[in-house]
């Protein structure tokens, strides 16, 4: 009985003591999604009194709508492209600074500096390279290199994967590195004894026990890759033409520009929608393969 | 010991910190007024005192401290301009303080209006003659009194008046059209193109001679959006004033409107005779390309004079309508920056006292029309600036060969329509989609067209 009374004290503590933090959360998430929720079924213009209900209607022009699916194919390209560069460069990095190279701190400095940019910055500052610092070099080299990825639709994605994961490269590699410094030095040696090569070693020692940094990279990248609007901003604005809006932007010019809140609700839904659906598969699949030391 | 003299050092630098700041927010206000009284004594003559405490209107006579919020959509020539409103009311109303947000026109302001609209209008809005019909509407916006509406043009109103009230302060104005360098026409003997057959002997031999015709920047999706309102202008709005509200009716589409397929088809003509990287061309390094005579031409409109005397100041150019398909065009006018006032101000008279500077005070006016290269919509305010271009407008002027382009925009508005039609002209001259493919998505998007 006395035990019982324990455990509810602790209870009523542990309830107290997440009482802020989701009173917050309620707030400044859940409400305005319910509240998204609600727009995305009128036909709420942003700016009158006036909500009128249209019920799915909204949900079923989006499918209708080919700028919003084109937005989503260019999301989804950059999303892939992005978690699997990212993820992979993030990785070699952090496995070349892990092998006792010389000056690791300073090469760690330089490759974590861009993310401390704003995306914003980021995108001005590779709209001005490719449009006229690298054509520069042509002029210098007599070379003839296509530098002007911003401004043709074919090109205009592998220049934003460019910029993107020139500045969120480091960022992850830091992650990866922290992972990589808390293998057990015991596991390398064992498997050393037992014979495996250093390629081994990293497929069978290094890459399961780095398990969960892959996860929070994976995740972590993709959702953020999904999302992507304040590099667009300013460097394509999501041209040329449709090339390179993301849904994000989309649904800020459908609801805010384009004056339909409604529309733009039903866009945002459908946008968190995937984020946790996609969240959910990658984390319960990562989560499936990770080990414990 | 360390720790502990460290601990002390940062407890006693936010003890300072906060003391400072409560410091600074009891008089925050104060401190702006006597900044202002030497402005007040040294620039203001004696008689254009008199007569300023004459028409004062009655906020300023208490000397209450206000301070008033202003929202400013701001073209990309305007930014600064603020800095000269801010001193020239300090120096006749120092008890008032204005409490800037600046954002761009094209991109913050309307949404920034839309979140204000839930939680409260600034006291003042400052955008272009066209947000006049966007929010005027809504019934947001509070009637400008004729003390200060009487000090503008009486073109100034026109497109700011709804149902016989004014909502809208036209401050300045801007002319669109093709700049061109002037002495490279004077150079190869052309002659202001009328018609599309001269314009394309003009592109014809500018090619020949190894010339870039037009200077473009379409990497800025706006200055898409922008030519083609010029172009519909001339070629659609011309001779068919309502096509906008003919648009919403049913009566006439883009897919079956040849005048309106006609001036999209002009976005091709200019690119396939501008740079070949006119998607990766910023508005400065492309205006600096037609100064330094790499192009022969531009469609633009007053912005680019900012930069065409910035990068060189004995540059000459004139202007001259987009010729149509049936050779009378007439150069575009717009009025620009339009001061609007908050419904629900709690500061009517405040307002009033910062409408009375920036309609009566004469050098401020001149100064922000010379920074922004801009002409006046005042009575009796001429710019100072050297502007080669104005000869033109002048004549065309005399001619009666102007329009006001509010016309086409508050039937066919911009954010969400303009804006999105200027993307789908890109992805057609980029080749991802078809001419039809691109009419037919103005025709779709016809429930965006009108802010109403």
């Amino acid at each position: 009985m006395k035990k019982r009374t324990m455990q509810d004290k602790m209870n009523r503590q542990y309830l107290l003591l997440i009482l802020p933090g989701m009173a917050i959360f309620t707030v400044g998430v859940i409400l305005p999604l319910l509240l998204a929720f609600r727009y995305s079924v009128t036909s709420w213009d942003g700016m009158s009194v006036e909500k009128q209900f249209v019920g799915i209607s909204n949900y079923i022009n989006l499918w209708k709508d080919a700028n919003f699916r084109q937005a989503w194919w260019f999301t989804i390209k950059f999303t892939i492209a992005n978690t699997i560069v990212q993820n992979v460069f993030a990785l070699l990095f952090a496995v070349a600074l892990d092998s006792g190279i010389k000056a690791q701190k300073v090469y760690r400095t330089i490759l974590f500096i861009p993310c401390l940019v704003s995306a914003v910055i980021v995108g001005f500052v590779w709209l001005k390279l490719y449009s006229n610092v690298l054509p520069e070099l042509n002029e210098i080299f007599g070379t003839n290199i296509n530098f002007l990825l911003f401004g043709d639709g074919k090109t205009v994605l592998s220049g934003l994967v460019i910029a993107n994961n020139w500045q969120w490269i480091g960022y992850w590699m830091l992650i990866y590195l922290a992972g990589l410094q808390s293998v057990p030095s015991d596991l390398y040696e064992a498997a050393k004894v037992d014979g495996a090569n250093a390629v081994q070693r990293f497929f069978n020692v290094t890459i399961p026990m780095l398990a969960p940094a892959i996860t929070i990279c994976v995740v972590g990248i993709t959702t953020g890759s999904l999302k992507v609007y304040d590099l667009l901003v300013s460097s394509t604005g999501g041209g040329p033409g449709r090339a390179s809006t993301s849904v994000i932007q989309m649904i800020y010019a459908t609801a805010i520009s384009g004056r339909q809140y409604g529309y733009g609700s039903a866009m945002s839904v459908t946008l968190v929608f995937i984020l946790l659906l996609v969240a959910m598969i990658q984390v319960k699949g990562l989560k499936s393969k990770e080990v414990q030391s | 010991m360390k720790k502990k003299l460290l601990s002390a050092i940062l407890c006693s630098a936010m003890i300072a910190g906060t003391l400072a700041g409560c410091g600074g927010s009891s008089d925050g206000g104060a401190a702006q007024a006597p900044a202002a009284e030497p402005a007040t004594e040294g620039e203001a003559p004696a008689d254009e005192t008199a007569e300023a405490q004459e028409e004062a209107p009655a906020a300023s006579a208490d000397g209450e401290e206000v301070t008033l919020t202003v929202l400013a959509g701001q073209s990309t020539t305007d930014a600064g301009i603020e800095d000269m409103i801010d001193e020239a009311l300090a120096a006749k109303y120092p008890n008032i303080t204005l409490e800037w947000e600046c954002t761009g026109w094209d991109g913050e302001f309307h949404p920034k209006m839309q979140q204000y609209m839930q939680s409260g209008l600034p006291d003042i809005i400052i955008g272009k003659a066209q947000d006049v019909n966007t929010y005027a509407s809504q019934g947001l916006l509070g009637e400008i009194d004729a003390t200060y509406l009487d000090r503008g043009l009486d073109a100034a109103r026109e497109n700011v008046t709804i149902d016989g009230k004014t909502y809208g302060l036209v401050y300045n104005a801007l002319y669109q059209g093709v700049y061109y360098n002037k002495t490279m026409f004077a150079e190869n003997g052309w002659s202001v193109p009328a018609t599309q057959d001269e314009l394309q002997a003009i592109i014809d031999d500018c090619k020949a001679k190894g010339i870039t015709p037009f200077a473009s920047h379409m990497v800025d999706t706006w200055s898409i959006g922008n030519v083609t309102m010029q172009f519909m202008m001339n070629d659609v709005f011309n001779n068919t004033p309502d096509w906008g509200d003919k648009f919403r009716a049913g009566e006439v589409t883009f897919a079956d409107d040849k005048a309106a397929q006609t001036a999209y088809s002009y976005n091709k003509l200019i690119f396939d005779n501008t740079y070949p990287e006119t998607f990766s061309t910023e508005q400065t390094d492309c205006d600096a390309r037609m100064v330094l005579g790499e192009a022969a031409m531009k469609v633009s409109g007053s912005w680019s004079i900012q930069n065409f005397l910035d990068i060189d100041e004995n540059f000459d150019f004139g202007i001259f309508p987009f010729p149509n398909q049936t050779g009378d065009s007439k150069l575009i006018f717009e009025p620009n920056i339009a001061i609007m006032t908050s419904a629900e101000t709690e500061h009517q008279d405040a307002v009033n006292c910062v409408l009375d500077v920036l309609s009566g005070d004469k050098d401020l006016a001149v100064e922000i029309l010379d920074f922004t290269k801009t002409a006046s919509m005042l009575k009796d305010v001429v710019p100072t600036f050297t502007n080669p271009s104005q000869v033109d407008i002048d004549e065309y002027a005399s001619k009666g060969m102007i329009v006001d382009v509010t016309l086409g925009n508050n039937q066919l508005v911009w954010g969400g329509f303009q804006e999105e039609n200027a993307s789908d002209i890109a992805a057609y001259l980029q080749g991802d989609i078809s001419f039809e493919e691109c009419l037919s998505a103005s025709d779709a998007r016809v429930g965006s067209s009108s802010a109403q």
